[in-house]
């Protein structure tokens, strides 16, 4: 029985796991580090523990100070969030040596998850489709070319520890090979300290389809259903609904099974999600597993939103060794949900941005949930990820969710930094997006006319607003400046150039 | 009292003569703005949109149908354009010098990546804005860099 649970995360997702522990009578513990001091998951937890400096090698990544942070606060389990050190096979070795309970998998299938390679031969083993490719067992360039031949062009060169696109590049050439193979090699071994590569052949304008899958310690494993996460850009989600929308149910429940299987072959508990990528349209789709995330996914609020579990309860009940709430013949989905990922950034020149939340009011409405890790008045610091909050539209069907989505977008007030509401607001009215016809490389075509300036009466109406709010901003200040010293206070301001 | 108020933004320049809630945009035109409980409408005559603004310094920001814009408030001519080259290498946030790829002395081409910073598990590179040669750099590997300080500087 666990009855209170530090959470080694920050953000929104810290927020989330306090908000379930909350309804199931768990006393939660959070951690912060010196820059997040005042951050809202630190005040809504029952007891906080100051885990160290910004930096998070040195506070939300570093194992020994987050366990013994666990202890000082008497917790006897651990929820990881997603990010930082959820998928680390030592951290959750850690917690189990220190007596904690690491709510997610066993660090031994983290850690076989966490190899590329690994995690492939156990799929392709289990009868799971990979994308067709292999690990050379000589690793010399010309070993690697002699692969890419084989296989046949295009091909991506992948790295065996990988991950978020780092020592990956797309070959379509045979000439460029050789420089493909040495800047993935060189990219491998500075990001993972590890230089081995595979080939696998390229899926071209695929979609991203990942199933969430939930185990227990009593031999079950369910599906809860696939999510689309089709629309990244630089390997990074921006917008993910549930059901996949144009799915055949043939295609979905070979896709669910294969998900099963994999979960099977990996001995899987707790919640997890296998990724796959699609290629093809109506009952010949095919589909190729691309990798296991071992843990909850940043997306998992829309799967909640067409089943109705609460997935942090499941997962706390089953690391407290209880069976899973529910059978697969529990689990149906109703209506489709729409997530769009708000983020402190810049979206023409794709950059992450920093600044105080001057205003901060989030949509409400039918259907809609946020999940946010901010309030107003916070400064946004570039110590972490840019990530805001998740915004959920739930709706009856697809086109309910989508306009439930678009209206809570241009509702949203965040004033203070850069942000992507307005970039989401474009991206979903784009008639590939509606029609389903988006593939996982499509916002890089089009980034330029995602973040295009709005309409030239709209710019001219911001600047009216603008100069309104700064007149009267000023106009109390002018009563006494004028009279005190008849300085304007206009010239107390220096040019600053945008 | 009437006010006048010069806005900038990477979407152009305005000049505003605020009187009451009548506010004149040159070139294009008047717009009427008023508060409707803390939210702005702004009314040209062929349409009204609604948007929130908020003053921080001598910026303003707005939002309209979840697009933000910032504006900043500017007095006189502006002096800070005959400096472009100081755009260029101020870093877009508080960021770390991770590497110096060039010296003093060095001659670069437009496009050089010079500086790269990190910021939020990204590099943000700093590239050369024109042909030139390296007169200072006035940062170093490691250091916590701000988004008003110039980095390095060309003859």
């Amino acid at each position: 029985m666990i009855r209170r649970v530090l959470i080694a995360n920050r953000g929104e997702i810290a927020r989330r796991v306090i908000r379930t522990c909350r309804a199931m009578g768990i006393a939660t513990v959070a951690v912060y580090s010196d820059a997040d001091a005042a951050a809202p998951h630190v005040r809504e937890a029952d007891a906080a523990e100051a885990i160290g400096p910004a930096l998070a090698s040195e506070s939300y990544l570093n194992i020994a100070k987050v366990i013994d942070a666990a202890r000082r606060a008497n917790a006897d389990a651990v929820h990881p969030g997603y990010g930082f050190l959820s998928e680390n096979a030592d951290f959750a070795d850690a917690c189990e040596r220190a007596g904690l309970v690491f709510i997610g998998p066993p660090g031994k299938v983290i850690r076989h998850m966490g190899s590329k390679t690994g995690a492939r031969a156990l799929m392709a083993g289990a009868g799971v489709p990979v994308v067709p490719g292999e690990t050379p067992t000589a690793q010399d360039v010309s070993a690697i070319g002699a692969a890419v031949r084989a296989i046949g062009l295009p091909v991506v060169i992948k790295a065996a520890a990988g991950g978020g696109g780092k020592g990956m590049r797309i070959v379509r050439d045979a000439a460029a090979i050789d420089d493909a193979v040495r800047a993935a090699r060189s990219e491998a071994e500075r990001a993972f300290g590890n230089g081995t590569l595979y080939v696998e052949r390229l899926i071209d304008r695929a979609r991203h389809i990942e199933v969430q899958i939930i185990g227990d310690t009593h031999g079950q494993i369910v599906h809860v259903f696939e999510r689309d996460c089709t629309l990244q850009r630089r390997h990074q989600k921006v917008i993910e609904e549930a059901p996949a929308p144009r799915l055949t149910p043939a295609v979905r429940a070979r896709l669910t099974q294969a998900a099963i299987a994999a979960g099977r072959a990996a001995g899987y508990v707790n919640a997890g999600t296998v990724e796959f990528l699609l290629e093809g349209e109506g009952d010949d789709a095919r589909f190729y597993f691309l990798e296991m995330n071992t843990r909850l996914q940043v997306e998992h609020p829309i799967t909640e939103a067409i089943t109705g579990f609460d997935l942090v309860r499941a997962q706390i009940l089953v690391a407290s060794g209880e069976p899973l709430p529910f059978t697969q013949a529990d689990v149906h989905a109703s209506g489709h949900a729409i997530e769009c990922r708000i983020y402190a950034e810049d979206s023409r020149r794709l950059l992450p941005q920093a600044g105080r939340l001057l205003r901060y009011v989030e949509p409400t409405g039918d259907g809609i949930r946020v999940d946010s890790g901010v309030a107003p008045g916070q400064v946004i610091t570039v110590h972490y990820d840019p990530l805001l909050a998740k915004l959920i539209a739930h709706g009856r069907t697809r086109d309910e969710a989508l306009a439930r989505m678009a209206a809570a977008l241009e509702s949203y007030e965040i004033l203070g930094l850069r942000h992507n509401v307005g970039f989401l607001r474009r991206l979903l009215a784009r008639p590939e997006v509606r029609d389903v016809r988006a593939h996982t490389r499509f916002i890089e075509g089009c980034l330029d006319e995602l973040s295009a300036p709005p309409a030239p009466e709209i710019v001219q109406a911001a600047a009216a607003m603008a100069a309104f709010a700064a007149s009267r901003e000023a106009e109390p200040v002018a009563a006494i400046d004028g009279e005190a010293s008849g300085v304007d206070p206009w010239d107390q301001i220096g040019p600053v150039d945008w | 009292m009437p006010k006048h108020v010069q806005l900038s933004s990477v979407l152009g320049d305005w000049s505003a003569d605020i009187a009451g809630a009548q506010v004149s945009l040159t070139p294009t035109g008047v717009a009427n703005v008023t508060a409707d409980g803390d939210r702005l409408v702004a009314d040209d005559g062929a349409r009204s949109l609604s948007g929130a603004a908020a003053v921080a310094g001598d910026i303003v920001w707005v939002t309209i149908a979840g697009d933000v814009f910032a504006f900043t408030v500017t007095h006189g001519a502006h002096r800070a354009r005959e400096t472009r080259d100081h755009d260029a290498f101020m870093p877009p946030m508080s960021a770390t010098v991770v590497r110096i790829a060039a010296k003093v002395g060095d001659r670069v081409q437009a496009g050089d990546v010079l500086i790269a910073l990190e910021a939020m598990k990204m590099e943000l590179p700093i590239k050369s804005p024109r042909d030139g040669v390296v007169r200072a750099i006035n940062c170093r590997e490691g250091e916590l860099v701000q988004p008003d300080q110039i980095l390095i500087e060309l003859e």
